[in-house]
């Protein structure tokens, strides 16, 4: 058997496991009665209508136009086995006129749709009864995870940050400390000035967590956030035990989900921290929001940095030089943090603050499309061309019709899919980017302790690189 | 067939009625329960309520829902209009309700109830059609979901026959019988269908909110129960 039975890469050991569905209806049972995902699925078992409303508005289905894509039958699949084996009428009418069995064929035909969706739960809003598929989607996968079957690309990050070096992109805390140098000094070198870095201060009012992959791929995002909190005089620092808030969990399983939540609070407990503060990363964001559900309601609160950064723009704490940026700007608003409308006005309103050319996508906010890569499937690069160009294509549609040279996008997963969609579909001159890496071009540093300044024009990843290289 | 009308009329749709009534109370209560149980279990018990009453009355009231797929929502609405308006205000049923339980509200004029019966025959058809000629409802559509509309519009068709001689050509017995029984078998259907909308509508908005709010360390239980606790990732 080769190791891709499916369109993503699993680990060989899940190729060999014996009996699944016994195993899987196993693990649904314990599921069932440890969750209220049983709630949700007795209603839609017995309520879903088939309007098809949720095709209309699911971005793969507009562009497949394949049955398989619109979200209420992918749902059934998973519904069909909770009908049949965890409902009484399900288990009578099995026993005289239903036939259905929980076959192989059948999980692996559930392996293949769970993962052409992203769960950006846009379907939700257009449905009558409010059946949340993208909640569908993630139980389902929790239990193929439980029979094996999840894509390499989660499973190997998780296991880097649960039982490697303790985060997902394998960085070790040397490593972290020496990048943070770097980019102290970069900042020097391009905006004379001098920010910080805080390591390890314990009482600190914030322990940020961003996306770790900044720290390899995102320097301006990070200087970005380094100058907020300089110029705001916010108290703040960065754990060495733990500094990834990626959260993969999220897109697998509601065990890894929990370890990894439980993980942040204590990082935050050991450096007797207040508050998480979460950096531009959508799914991080959404899962420190479950901090209070998988560690009570005393554990620390949960605040991404585009709302630490929007109210000091409102307390008149964050000195801008003006509107700075001339090119045209949009903004595409990550699922995880726009669909419950939980983040949506507090970017906008700090781009406006600095853009002379700000222009909307249409559709946005609650109703914006994913950028094709949610679910955990961006980290999936051998299913890149189902991403960019199925699952990606209305998304680039939407930003070839703003006309924008710049897309701004506050999540480490969507600049990663934004990037390769702009280059499969034939975007080359769009740039993709943080938010705070414009915020970085805008504000005014007077007020910090000021350094010679160097490199004008040196890129900053180009120097973070070099700099490694060495 | 006098004795098969008095029969529909009277111990039949008393069972149906009953039936119909008893079950959306036993799905309204366990639901409740179930939503009660639910919210005590979660870690977290902050729920946006109001939020979840928005997104309910944005689709019980849906003016501004329906862009996507105007001529269907458009259909849908005017459907359930007719076919709670007529049978609840029409004159000769709030009659018998009077005679048989001694309480009655204001009837509609028979015009419109005459007007309101053929909308609910005609939307009833054109869901059909338009479910069967639409490639992703036509898709997912099960057997229900092209009977049930068809079995509701029964009591409405011989509704309008038995209240105008002139355009029935059956007796108006045999007329009235198949009109008791197709209501009766939608009362019967009710509870046990997808009909049973009708009173869990406004709890799916708080069940898919809620279901996201798991209860604390249900990650650790379910591991603990499948005796992975200690298992390398």
């Amino acid at each position: 058997m080769s190791n891709r039975p499916y369109s993503y890469y699993v680990e060989d050991k899940a190729l060999n496991v014996s009996q699944r569905p016994r195993k899987f209806l196993e693990a649904f049972a314990a599921v069932l009665n440890h969750s209220n995902y049983g709630l949700a699925l007795d209603a839609y078992a017995r309520l879903t209508a088939k309007c098809g409303r949720c095709a209309i508005d699911c971005q793969l289905y507009q562009i497949t136009g394949a049955d398989e894509d619109i979200p209420c039958h992918r749902s059934e699949l998973l519904l069909q086995v909770y009908r049949r084996y965890f409902t009484q009428s399900g288990v009578w009418k099995a026993r005289f006129i239903d036939n259905f069995t929980l076959t192989d064929e059948y999980i692996d035909r559930m392996a293949e749709a769970y993962y052409r969706c992203t769960a950006c739960r846009r379907c939700k809003a257009s449905c009558p009864w409010g059946i949340d598929h993208g909640l569908i989607t993630h139980l389902a996968r929790w239990l193929l995870a439980e029979v094996g079957i999840i894509p390499k690309a989660l499973v190997v990050s998780v296991r880097h940050q649960l039982e490697g070096v303790g985060n997902t992109s394998a960085i070790p805390a040397n490593a972290l400390k020496d990048t943070c140098e770097f980019l102290e000094e970069d900042f020097g070198d391009i905006y004379g000035a001098k920010i910080k870095f805080p390591i390890d201060v314990e009482g600190a009012e914030y322990v940020f967590f961003p996306a770790v992959s900044d720290y390899l791929l995102e320097p301006d995002t990070l200087m970005g956030n380094a100058a907020v909190m300089a110029l705001t005089g916010g108290s703040w620092t960065i754990g060495t035990k733990n500094f990834d808030g990626i959260d993969y969990g999220l897109f697998y399983s509601d065990r890894m989900f929990e370890r990894i939540v439980k993980n942040l609070v204590a990082e935050v407990r050991r450096l007797k921290g207040k508050k998480i503060l979460i950096g531009e990363c959508g799914h991080a964001t959404r899962s420190a929001w479950f901090v209070p559900t998988f560690c009570g309601p005393d554990a620390p609160r949960v605040i991404n940095f585009l709302e630490y950064t929007y109210q000091a723009l409102i307390d008149g704490k964050l000195p801008l030089k003006g509107k700075l940026i001339d090119d045209r700007v949009t903004y595409h608003d990550p699922c995880n943090i726009a669909r419950d409308g939980r983040i949506i006005e507090q970017p906008r309103e700090i781009l406006k603050a600095i853009c002379k050319n700000f222009i909307e996508m249409t559709p946005n906010r609650t109703e914006n499309y994913c950028c094709g890569g949610g679910g955990g499937t961006v980290s999936i690069d051998e299913i890149r061309e189902f991403r960019t160009k199925s699952m990606g294509k209305r998304k680039a549609d939407q930003i070839r019709a703003t006309g924008a040279k710049i897309v701004i996008s506050p999540c480490a997963n969507c600049k990663k899919q934004l990037r390769e969609v702009c280059e499969d579909n034939g975007l080359e001159g769009v740039a993709v980017m943080g938010l705070h890496d414009l915020l970085l071009k805008a504000l005014d540093y007077s007020s910090l302790p000021q350094v010679e300044k160097k490199d004008d024009d040196l890129d900053a990843t180009v120097k973070l690189n070099e700099k490694k290289g060495k | 067939m006098e004795a098969w009308l008095a029969w529909a009329k009277g111990p039949f749709f008393l069972f149906s009625i009953s039936f119909m009534i008893l079950g959306l109370i036993r799905h309204a209560v366990l639901t409740i329960w179930g939503i009660s149980r639910a919210v005590h279990l979660a870690g977290d018990k902050s729920i946006s309520y109001k939020k979840i009453a928005v997104a309910s009355l944005k689709w019980l009231i849906p003016v501004g829902a329906l862009k996507n797929r105007v001529v269907y929502g458009v259909t849908t609405l005017t459907y359930h209009i007719s076919i709670i308006i007529t049978p609840v205000f029409l004159g000769a049923h709030i009659e018998l309700l009077r005679r048989g339980l001694g309480v009655s509200w204001p009837a509609i004029p028979n015009r419109l109830a005459d007007t309101l019966t053929a909308i609910a025959i005609v939307t009833a058809l054109a869901l059909i059609i338009e479910r069967a000629s639409a490639k992703d409802s036509r898709h997912l559509s099960r057997f229900q979901d092209y009977a049930i509309p068809f079995v509701i519009a029964i009591p409405f068709a011989s509704g309008l026959l038995a209240a105008h001689p002139s355009i029935n050509l059956f007796s108006y017995e045999a007329t009235m019988f198949i009109h008791v029984m197709s209501a009766n078998l939608v009362f019967i259907l009710i509870p046990i269908t997808k009909l049973s909308h009708m009173v869990l509508l406004p709890t799916t908005q708080i069940i898919s909110e809620v279901a996201w709010h798991f209860p604390l360390d249900v990650g650790s239980k379910v591991g603990a129960v499948l005796g992975k606790e200690n298992e390398p990732i």
